[in-house]
């Protein structure tokens, strides 16, 4: 059924010109054009990291939660057609989207090491174990945030608009172009309760130890993804029946 | 037949819950071809809707062991974007048909709409919409076809083998349509639910039911 649903979304979605390439092709654009312009503006190295790849892990970051947030919102409302089959509910769409999304980010980040590969850019990443995880858990977190701003926009329509305005300065406030390294310690208390920080951070210092992880913590991101799961999908188990007939 | 065990459907609005039904015990006939008729807005969708299971009753149950197909209208389930092909291995894939590539040419041949089956919906007709989405349906074994009025547009030979194939189906299935043309339901339909304030009753003979609904109509 979710296959069903997952070949019908890819139809869909592409079916401009450019086709399925656009989606791999412009995220990388984004975060290839965005590096190479605070590369001409500040020096090589932040923190012991090289410039470029310091700044390919804040934007992966930003752009896989929110690409995951975005899509996953809209999927119940998108699929409302469908739910005149009963073998349709709103959760598969849900599952779809976040399940396609996980496909472009991926493919995004191979696309992005090859590219690093091929600028001799290469380098040793630290601990992939720990690289893996916060890209699964991130990836949790964004689909559960996503499905409950689906389920309050199909009461309250007009969420999409505090949705918007929500995530337009996540770019600004998740350390996506700087390290909180770079912020007077007294000011932290006003970045690390954004558990994009805290992921972003994590998997800097996951590809190079030197980096360092002060401040940041897993088990942060970890409690909330769980706590944001939990409640996302309590809230759905109460609440999929009305959704589908409003 | 289809048990309706206390049931209950409101929908919120500004003047607060408005109920449509209100502890309904009914026993839904499905031996033979069913229409339901009824005023506008007194339910008949919701009904029918509730009994496809596309949307779920706030209290009660529906049950009944037959497979019932979706609420074929017009739009469900269609994507304007996609051809006739693509949304028909679509609905095949969901309803777990078979053999794909055996149903797509069957609801093909059904269709009738020649080289735009491989062209996008968007493209289509209302006519055309409502053939394809037909053959989707007809091409399928359910136990119980529920129609609604829109499907039933098509033109004079189409709506001829359509009247054929659902009285090839009703050999061993049922038919529960939704419609206002009372010339639709005499071709279609033998008996009849009227439904009204929340309340359903049951003519097994048509002619019968559609007496006493245009009766109250006036």
């Amino acid at each position: 059924m979710i296959f069903a649903l997952f070949l019908r979304e890819l139809q869909s979605k592409f079916n401009d010109k450019f086709g399925l390439s656009w989606a791999f092709f412009e995220p990388f654009l984004f975060i290839f054009v965005l590096s190479f312009l605070r590369g001409i503006i500040s020096g090589d190295m932040v923190h012991s990291i090289p410039l470029f790849i310091f700044m390919m892990i804040g934007l992966v970051g930003l752009r896989t939660m929110t690409g995951c947030l975005q899509d996953v919102s809209v999927s119940i409302k998108r699929n409302k057609p469908l739910y005149a089959f009963r073998q349709v509910q709103p959760m598969a769409a849900v599952i779809t989207s976040g399940f396609l999304e996980l496909c472009i980010k991926s493919v995004v980040i191979v696309l992005l090491a090859i590219a690093l590969y091929l600028m001799g850019e290469s380098f040793e990443v630290n601990d992939p174990l720990l690289l893996l995880s916060l890209f699964a858990l991130l990836w949790v977190m964004s689909v559960a945030l996503g499905l409950i701003f689906a389920i309050a926009a199909a009461f309250v329509p007009e969420i999409d608009k505090i949705k918007a305005m929500l995530l337009r300065p996540l770019m600004f406030i998740s350390c996506v172009f700087y390290s909180l390294q770079d912020i007077p310690e007294e000011y932290w208390y006003l970045l690390t309760w954004n558990p994009l920080v805290h992921f972003i951070e994590l998997a800097r210092y996951a590809c190079f130890e030197s980096y360092g992880s002060r401040g940041v913590s897993l088990s942060y991101v970890l409690e909330l993804t769980v706590v944001l799961t939990f409640f996302s999908l309590a809230l759905y188990h109460i609440t999929w029946k009305r959704v589908l007939s409003r | 037949m289809i048990k309706l065990v206390n049931l209950t459907k409101s929908y919120s609005s500004q003047l607060g819950p408005q109920y449509i039904f209100r502890g309904l015990n009914f026993n839904f006939p499905t031996e033979n071809n069913v229409a339901i008729l009824g005023k506008n807005g007194a339910g008949k969708s919701t009904l029918f809707r509730m009994l496809a299971k596309s949307e779920y009753p706030d209290r009660g149950q529906i049950l009944t062991n037959k497979a019932m197909s979706w609420p074929v209208a017009l739009q469900t389930g269609i994507h304007p974007q996609m051809t006739g092909r693509e949304n028909t291995r679509f609905i095949g894939r969901i309803n777990n048909v078979r053999s794909l590539t055996n149903y797509e040419t069957r609801v093909r041949e059904f269709a009738e709409i020649g080289k735009h089956f491989d062209l996008p919906v968007k493209n289509y007709s209302s006519g055309m919409r409502a053939k394809l989405v037909f053959a989707c349906c007809m091409n399928i074994d359910f136990d119980i076809y529920l129609i609604d009025e829109a499907t039933s547009v098509g033109d004079p030979m189409f709506r001829k083998k359509a009247r054929a194939a659902l009285k090839e189906k009703s050999q061993t299935a049922g038919v529960i349509m939704v419609s206002h043309e009372l010339d639709q339901i005499r071709e279609f339909c033998t008996s009849a639910v009227i439904i009204e304030d929340g309340e359903l009753t049951y003519y097994s003979d048509l002619e019968e039911g559609i007496e006493a609904y245009t009766q109250g109509a006036t």
